[in-house]
């Protein structure tokens, strides 16, 4: 299965939404098609031995709206000195257009510019940089300020052509709302011009009104381009309402001004000019409002994406050069100085310093970073200069892989969208249905009053707003996951969201998760005959082959006492058991009391001592030699300092919290009273920790697995929400629905904090969506004139109410922006 | 520049459509944006057909008037703004019904004139006009007021009915339509009708109530273009 994310242009409201993918999902081969509205991205994922893109991309294209194409070419203005004419530039474009894979070059005399469109595959900037050298100009330093974020600057045209054709709107409409409403007030004299007064120059009245309403017609086409299209199409969307709305306002009055002109002055009380004209400019108001607030959604990606610097200094041939970050390749040695970013990610070969890494995990304490260290980009370098060799670049950066990670987070839905959409496909028809059945029907019930039938279909058809309805779910999510990422929590997408909220029980990995996950060595114990240091030797060269934390810390205590450690002839990991090992012909078993009741060794007079231990916190691990105990060595983890009020922060939240480890009972009660665990499920191997997890599902719990990410993956599986912790840059990121890119547990009641707001939000959303119109609908089809001789709604209003609607929903979801994280003292 | 191309044809065709539409209106029209002014003149000169006497020159004020069926109360109106001595638009009506209901004409205003046993009250008309020479008859009299005072002339919608504005409040309406003026709306029952602003009156004395032969009532009329209610004194009638 492949998958893409295409840039779609030309959605307005759910309905297009719906439409696209609906068409999609309908071609052969499709897997999935997911629309984000609000960041107008289509998520395709397809067999592409049975459909090809294109054919995606023709589908979408095909029902009227533009699948933008991604810019393979990298886009550069190179500042140019030593030009004295016109000659010279067009001297300086032939140099660089003869170079392979040059797309365009266009060099600006005046501003003393070239600007080039190249494939960075194939030509670097150094050669085009070189290219203009050779021509015998100077290629000076490329203004980091015209690098084009091409997005951005779409959105901010889109905005602009907006707010532009808004303003336009408005002149217009300002002075043809005054002319229609100022006869109709009566507690103030508005001045009036007499050479229009529509009871005595109706005809003059009725052009004029109608010379104004064009313009505002004309910035408005393209609701009736997409809005007819779509209709002659049979999927109706918001543009279809309002262009029938209007239109039928249009030519409703623009057959009165015929009747004015052929004397049924009368007429006059019958136009509708200002209400199509003040419809388009408040919806072109709200669609600018909506257009900013969408913008300000996918802010967090934004900033995301600006963190990674430009430029990075190389250390070539024993000189620094500075070059774009494009061209860094892998195994450059690339020199940070202080107080500049990391440009991609790297090990460190020389120098030490302190890294401020809170761009990726929200962290705000910078990071000692030594030899052999690995450094991210985008971090911050705080104290020391340093050199490292570049591992990871481009998409494969850690900053890469949160973003698209985010990105996808982003384009997913949660199940909580469904409603809205099942609503969203059928709403404009019913709503077509809804205004036709209610101006038929005022019509007649009022004998053949066509004015006032026509008021109720328009309102009718102006009031439904399907965009308030397809922003509410997918702009919460940008917000949410966006402020997630801020804040080092990475939630990898919409159901993850929704289901961390329903969350009843948590259940923690002990090992690295509530503890450090450093254990250190605190008790050798040993037989008679044994002393302390041999034990521990033979215990730790037979661990040094071992990946087991636990059999880490033995051998850094070993090496802390000095002690050398032998070769191992043999070794086995036994998995949730311990190991077992030959050394100098020596048969050597360490773990737990299983692993030694399994091989029949007697723990005569060394249990009462495992069990103080373990009443401690601490981890006895025993060790027989050649089938005879002969110790304990016990090993014991710090607890987080975060642990304690992160657990009494859930529980805050009414939730359980679990441990599940593979410690004996006793230890794990010790580490589980420290911290104010409610259970735990202690000496439960790791292939049994996804039944202990399945378990609870069974007592009908929501259960949430915390863990490393690595061990626990079954589990995390396993679990409603399985949420990975302090491993941000590793598989982690793949088994689990929430990373947290920290090992900080208060993070935990944070996500979960998170996703309860969200949804809190997006049912906000959702409320005022259908709110709007399922209140706005009947008013509009004049329920309340009917029933109680109640007002009717002006379509003036109507629109004003539809606009508002998509902006309250928006403005709704930008509150999340104000999300704090859960403190220990909450 | 496809998408430059695209957006100038749609300007065109737009254009084009507005153009389309403003032609067929004017020509609709015949022409003649005030189809207030032109659609009065017709139905004026229905009036002037259908009542006895309407027409009349009125020498006195050197152009015509058209009598109430009950001849307490007459429009004039002047062919020569040059020679008419008082007003070149009035109503002349009998002051009896006001006196007996307790005016004072001393407490009138200098533009309520006296004569015989009748107050007239009207305007100058804004706009000087050639006096009407050749074939002078009332019509041309009253074509000569819409085309050089047009905003004298108005329409009320509410009672689909044309209006001559004679200043301060005071009016002579007719019916658009006298063929359908009887069944198409409740209210516009009445053919001509004579409007009186009672302000003055009242405030000269007289109990509105006690005014034989005027109705005092509440109207719709337009005032700077809105649509007001206010009494007047009313005489109306069907004259078909």
């Amino acid at each position: 299965m492949a998958s893409e994310m295409l840039n779609i242009r030309g959605m307005t409201c759910a309905a297009c939404a719906q439409r696209i993918e609906k068409t999609v999902r309908k071609l052969s081969g499709v897997n999935l098609a997911n629309v984000n509205l609000a960041s107008e991205k289509l998520f395709v994922e397809y067999d592409s031995d049975q459909v090809e893109l294109s054919a995606v991309k023709a589908a979408v294209t095909k029902i009227g709206y533009e699948v933008a194409e991604k810019s393979e070419n990298a886009k550069v203005t190179i500042p140019i000195g030593g030009m004295t004419c016109a000659a010279c530039a067009r001297r300086v474009e032939k140099a660089i257009g003869k170079l392979e894979g040059i797309e365009e070059t266009s060099v600006n005399f005046a501003t003393e510019k070239a600007t080039v469109t190249y494939d960075p595959q194939t030509v670097r900037l150094s050669v085009i940089r070189g290219a203009i050298e050779k021509a015998g100009y100077e290629a000076l330093e490329v203004d980091k300020a015209d690098a084009v974020d091409e997005d951005r600057a779409r959105k901010q045209k889109e905005i602009k052509t907006l707010w532009t054709k808004f303003i336009v709107s408005a002149i217009f409409s300002i002075p043809l709302f005054y002319i229609a409403m100022a006869p109709m007030i009566t507690f103030v004299r508005l001045p009036f011009p007499a050479g229009i007064e529509p009871m005595r120059y109706p005809l003059i009245y009725a052009l004029l009104e109608l010379f104004l309403v064009i313009p505002v017609l004309a910035v408005g086409y393209r609701f009736y381009t997409v809005g007819f299209k779509a209709l002659i199409q049979r999927s109706p969307n918001m543009d279809s309402l309002i262009a029938i709305g209007t239109s039928a306002a249009v030519i409703y009055s623009v057959y009165n001004t015929f009747q004015i002109a052929s004397g049924h002055f009368m007429a006059v009380d019958a136009l509708y000019y200002e209400s199509a004209g003040v419809i388009i400019t408040l919806i072109l108001l709200g669609k600018s409002l909506e257009a900013v607030s969408k913008g300000r959604t996918s802010e967090a990606i934004k900033k995301l994406m600006g963190l990674t610097p430009k430029t990075a200094i190389i250390f070539v041939d024993g000189v620094e050069k500075e070059i774009p970050i494009d061209e860094v390749e892998l195994g450059d040695v690339i020199i940070v100085k202080p107080g500049e970013k990391i440009p991609v990610d790297g090990t460190v070969i020389s120098g030490n310093t302190s890294i401020d890494e809170s761009m990726l995990t929200g962290e705000s304490m910078p990071v000692d970073k030594k030899e052999g260290d690995p450094v991210y980009a985008a971090s911050i370098n705080t104290t020391g200069a340093f050199r490292f060799k570049a591992e990871k670049i481009g998409s494969e950066t850690a900053l890469a892989q949160i973003i698209k990670l985010v990105e996808d987070a982003q384009g997913s839905k949660a199940p909580i969208a469904q409603m809205a959409d099942i609503v969203s496909g059928y709403f404009v028809p019913v709503v077509c249905a809804i205004a036709l059945v209610s101006g038929v029907a005022w019509y007649f019930g009022t004998g053949g009053d066509l004015k006032f039938a026509l008021t109720i279909f328009i309102s009718v058809l102006v009031i439904a707003c399907p965009c308030a309805l397809g922003l509410a779910t997918p702009t919460a999510i940008m917000v949410g996951t966006g402020k997630g990422a801020e804040n080092g929590i990475l939630i990898k997408g919409g159901e993850a969201l929704e289901t961390a909220h329903k969350i009843t029980t948590i259940v923690f990995d002990k090992t690295g998760t509530i503890t450090e996950g450093k254990p250190t060595v605190t008790d050798v114990l040993t037989i008679e005959g044994i002393s302390k240091d041999m034990l521990l030797q033979l215990t730790a060269s037979a661990e040094k082959n071992s990946e087991h934390p636990l059999g880490q810390a033995i051998v850094l205590g070993a090496k802390a006492a000095g002690l050398e450690l032998f070769a191992t002839e043999q070794f086995e990991a036994l998995t949730g058991r311990g190991i077992q090992a030959n050394i100098k012909g020596e048969d050597i078993l360490a773990g737990n009391r299983k692993l030694m009741d399994e091989s029949g060794i007697s723990l005569a007079g060394m249990e009462e001592v495992s069990d103080r231990l373990a009443e401690e916190g601490k981890t006895p691990m025993y060790v027989a030699i050649n089938g005879t105990l002969a110790g304990i060595v016990a090993v014991a983890d710090v607890v987080k300092e975060s642990s304690r009020a992160a657990i009494e922060s859930l529980h805050k939240m009414g939730m359980e919290v679990a441990m599940i480890t593979g410690d004996n009972a006793k230890t794990a009660a010790a580490i589980a009273k420290q911290v104010g665990i409610d259970r735990v499920l202690s000496e439960v191997l790791p292939k049994d920790k996804s039944n202990e997890v399945k378990k609870l599902q069974s007592e009908g719990k929501k259960v949430a697995m915390v863990g490393d990410g690595i061990n626990d993956a079954p589990a995390l599986a396993q679990a409603d929400i399985g949420i990975a912790i302090g491993s941000g840059t590793d598989v982690a990121m793949e088994s689990a629905d929430i990373v947290l890119m920290r090992s900080d547990l208060m993070d935990v009641p944070t996500a979960i904090h998170l996703s309860k707001q969200t949804i809190r939000n997006i049912k906000q959303n959702l409320f005022w969506a259908f709110g709007y119109n399922v209140i706005g609908i009947p008013i509009a089809a004049g329920l309340l004139h009917l029933l109680f001789n109640g007002p009717l709604l002006n379509p003036i209003f109507a629109a004003a109410a539809m606009s508002l609607s998509s902006v309250s929903v928006l403005t709704n979801a930008l509150r999340l922006k104000r999300f704090k994280p859960v403190t220990g003292k909450r | 520049m496809n998408k430059n191309k695209k957006l100038i044809a749609s300007a065109i065709a737009a254009l084009v459509i507005v153009a389309a539409i403003t032609v067929g209106v004017v020509k609709t029209a015949e022409g003649n944006l005030d189809v207030i002014g032109k659609g009065s003149q017709k139905t004026f000169e229905a009036v002037l057909n259908v009542l006895p006497d309407a027409g009349k020159a009125d020498e006195a004020n050197a152009g015509w008037s058209l009598e109430s069926p009950d001849g307490e109360v007459r429009l004039i109106w002047s062919g020569d703004y040059n020679k008419s001595p008082v007003y070149d638009v009035m109503l002349e009506f009998d002051a009896k019904p006001f006196l007996d209901a307790g005016l004072d004409e001393s407490r009138l205003s200098d533009q309520y004139k006296r004569n015989d046993g009748s107050i007239i009250i009207g305007s100058k008309l804004r706009k000087e006009a050639p006096s009407v020479k050749e074939g002078p008859n009332a019509l041309s009299a009253y074509q000569q007021i819409e085309t050089y005072n047009p905003d004298t002339i108005n329409y009320h919608s509410a009672m689909d009915h044309y209006g001559l504005k004679l200043g301060d409040g005071n009016m002579f309406e007719w019916a658009k339509n006298m063929e359908t003026n009887t069944v198409t709306k409740k209210d516009q029952d009445k053919d001509i009708v004579f409007v009186l602003n009672p302000e003055p009156l009242i405030a000269a004395g007289v109990d509105p109530e006690k005014v034989e032969g005027w109705v005092y009532t509440t109207v719709p009329v337009m005032d700077h273009g809105k649509n007001v209610e206010v009494y007047k004194f009313l005489k109306p009638f069907n004259i078909k």
